[in-house]
């Protein structure tokens, strides 16, 4: 008796997610959004120009080789390459990196293997656990924190895989547990954006920081370079107000509001990436300013903020490139070629400001 | 002598604790309010005011809904996901015009509240963990169908988002009328004193013959309705869809608006003055730290100690 009272319920659960799902679908195929345009224009100027180019390294600077590391030597074009993402491919940035790491390996003929850990720690671990599974020679990780990489890390050395990471540190002895570091310099990103920002403002004035999400070792450093470049060439201009936008464009609007309403006589907003500082344009906007009253300087170099230059709303963007893929594949292969490559590879960054936003907006990602 | 004192002691405190659960959210507004006009600079301007309401109307619009569903002795985990849900759905479909758009994204919602309403009225399924499916689901499909921020540049959703009436943005004045509705619904319509009545005591209301599984599967669409209204009315204000992070911890916020408002999680009780206040409250309270400029971290902790006297004033009625 029993079991026919819960037929019916049990019945139910699949019958409501499979209608769901059909109405889902159903409602999806005859979408019709604003401008379908846009991302064609999107895709057609990955130009050549983009590509990452790295710094000089200093002389003295410490390198890595096949020996030291302790692998053996293969051929890059038969190799399987493991690629973990941290975040999930929703920001400009990650779909950028996750797509030239795509094409690089497409033009050299490298199987390429790819994982995303949706911004949860223990995914990551187990997808490179995946890889390494899967039978990936070679592994290109760009890590969600900085700890915890242990197990991984005598995974992959139980099975002599070369590691290279990308855009964030893992905390790991270099040329024992990963071969190289490739990144940008995120202090100079901030010491670069407080030069535009002493530039836009003369100097002199109060500014804000939109500070990116706690405990982010992206927002310290930008931070520590922006304060450090302001302390010693502007002492005039003067940080009075620093909140966090958690990276996101909704949060640094709100707070640009507030902004705006306790500090009327702010000159300089100084946005630690990109999406705060099209929030604070919106707030501005919202609050009746007109453009370039209020110098906005942002980090990243996406395309809408580019074009927020080229409208007059932003003072100035310090790039911060995503574009990983030539230049992890070229590390790959020297170092397995057995030649030597440098355990830090630091990436120089463009910049666009009101001079060159226009020609390069097509740099953008 | 002594023992009357020892008599009138407890009963006294009740009656302040009671006092505080009701009017307590006013007396703290009424405390932000006098401490921002000594302390902070530009507070008692029109400006700062409008800026506050604007804030705070999405976070308002929501917590309506979430009154409704607490006081069936529910909640709704869903609602950030529904307005992120919104957010994209409106992005999709923002080719048709702003009507038809809005259209959809009331369909969309109207199906994630029948979803919640019927695992919790039909399958029995509690509503914690009901609508916690939904949560994190309903960001997923929002997720689907736009994977990343898409900038919208609509002239009427724009007008939505940043226009008004004689000085007043519409946000507010949105939030102000879905607030009396609101209000009106729960003190003066059959359907209001039904919904109080399941929140009361479910059993009760069953043998009564009330229609209790109508009733609580209408709650749930209603404040999916609401949510994908705030989720809207946010996306018309930054004139971009970023499903992403809208709606990020609403359904905290929301739930910390209702209860500091006086409203008691075991249901059969709606308060909802309380609720707006006590969404006013916390936006003050995060926009005093903020003008002062003090660090984030801040915030939370203040936040935890308001949510913390509302549940310790609130712990004498829950009971009964």
């Amino acid at each position: 008796m029993q079991r026919t009272t819960h037929r019916p319920r049990l019945l139910a659960r699949p019958v409501v997610v499979a209608l769901a799902a059909a109405v889902a679908l159903t409602a999806s195929a005859c979408t019709k959004s604003e401008d379908d345009a846009s991302d064609d224009k999107r895709s057609s100027t990955a130009a050549a120009d983009t590509e990452q180019k790295v710094v000089t390294p200093k002389p003295g600077s410490k390198s890595c080789t096949i020996d030291a590391y302790g692998a053996e030597k293969i051929d890059l074009k038969n190799a399987t390459v493991g690629f973990s993402q941290s975040e999930k491919e929703a920001n400009p940035f990650r779909i950028a990196e996750t797509q030239s790491l795509k094409d690089e390996a497409g033009k050299r003929g490298v199987k390429l293997l790819t994982a995303n850990a949706q911004s949860q720690f223990s995914k990551q671990i187990s997808d490179v656990q995946d890889l390494l599974a899967k039978g990936a020679d070679l592994l290109v990780i760009a890590p969600l924190n900085s700890d915890g990489w242990e197990p991984v890390l005598r995974a992959a050395a139980a099975k002599k895989v070369p590691i290279v990471t990308i855009d964030r540190k893992i905390n790991a002895t270099p040329c024992k547990d990963y071969v190289s570091f490739i990144a940008s310099d995120f202090v100079e990103q901030g010491r670069r954006a407080a030069d535009q920002m002493i530039e836009a403002t003369g100097g002199k004035g109060e500014v804000a920081i939109l500070l990116g999400a706690a405990g982010n070792n992206v927002t310290t450093e930008r931070t520590k370079g922006f304060k450090e470049r302001i302390a010693e060439k502007a002492p005039d201009l003067k940080v009075v107000f620093e909140q966090t936008g958690d990276f996101a464009r909704e949060k640094g609007q709100q707070v640009t509001e507030q902004l705006i309403q306790s500090k009327p006589g702010i000159k300089g907003v100084y946005a630690e990436n990109d999406e705060m500082g099209l929030g604070a344009v919106a707030a501005l906007k919202g609050a009746g300013k007109k453009a370039g009253a209020v110098k906005i300087v942002t980090v990243d170099g996406t395309r809408n903020a580019v074009q927020g230059i080229v409208d007059g709303w932003i003072s100035g963007v310090v790039e911060s490139n995503p574009r990983f893929g030539p230049l992890a594949f070229q590390t790959l292969d020297a170092f397995t070629k057995g030649e030597e490559v440098p355990q830090d590879v630091i990436i120089e960054d463009g910049a666009y400001t009101g001079d060159n936003a226009k020609q390069d907006i097509g740099k953008a990602y | 002598m002594t023992e009357t004192a020892l008599r009138t002691a407890p009963f006294d405190k009740t009656r302040v604790l009671a006092w505080l659960q009701s009017y307590g959210v006013y007396a703290g507004v009424a405390m932000l309010l006098i401490v921002n006009t000594v302390i902070t600079p530009h507070f008692l301007t029109a400006e700062n005011f409008r800026t506050q309401a604007v804030q705070v109307a999405p976070v308002v619009i929501v917590a309506l809904g979430m009154a409704l569903v607490i006081g069936t002795e529910g909640v709704d985990l869903s609602v950030g996901a529904v307005m992120a849900l919104a957010a994209s759905v409106t992005a999709l479909y923002l080719g048709y015009g702003l009507l038809p758009a809005l259209l959809v994204v009331a369909v969309f919602a109207a199906g994630a509240g029948l979803a919640n309403g019927a695992l919790v009225a039909f399958v029995g399924v509690q509503p914690i963990v009901a609508t916690l499916a939904l949560m994190v689901g309903g960001r997923g499909i929002a997720l689907v169908l736009l994977p990343q921020l898409q900038d919208l540049h609509n002239p009427a959703l724009a007008s939505l988002g940043s226009g008004a009436v004689a000085g007043i943005p519409y946000l507010i004045l949105i939030a102000a009328a879905l607030a009396l509705l609101i209000a009106f619904v729960v003190r003066r319509t059959t359907f209001g004193r039904q919904l109080l009545a399941i929140g009361d005591s479910r059993p009760a209301a069953q043998l009564a013959g009330l229609p209790v599984r109508r009733v609580l599967v209408v709650v749930y669409v209603v404040c999916a309705l609401l949510a994908a209204v705030a989720g809207v009315l946010a996306t018309a204000r930054l004139q971009a869809s970023d499903p992403t992070s809208l709606g990020n911890l609403m359904e905290l916020s929301a739930i910390t608006a209702v209860v500091v408002g006086g409203t008691p999680l075991t249901g059969g009780r709606i308060s909802i003055g309380g609720t707006v206040a006590g969404a006013v409250l916390i936006q003050l309270l995060t926009a005093t730290l903020i003008k002062h400029d003090l660090p984030p971290s801040w915030t939370q902790i203040a936040q935890a100690i308001v949510i913390v006297c509302a549940v310790y004033a609130a712990r004498g009625r829950g009971k009964r």
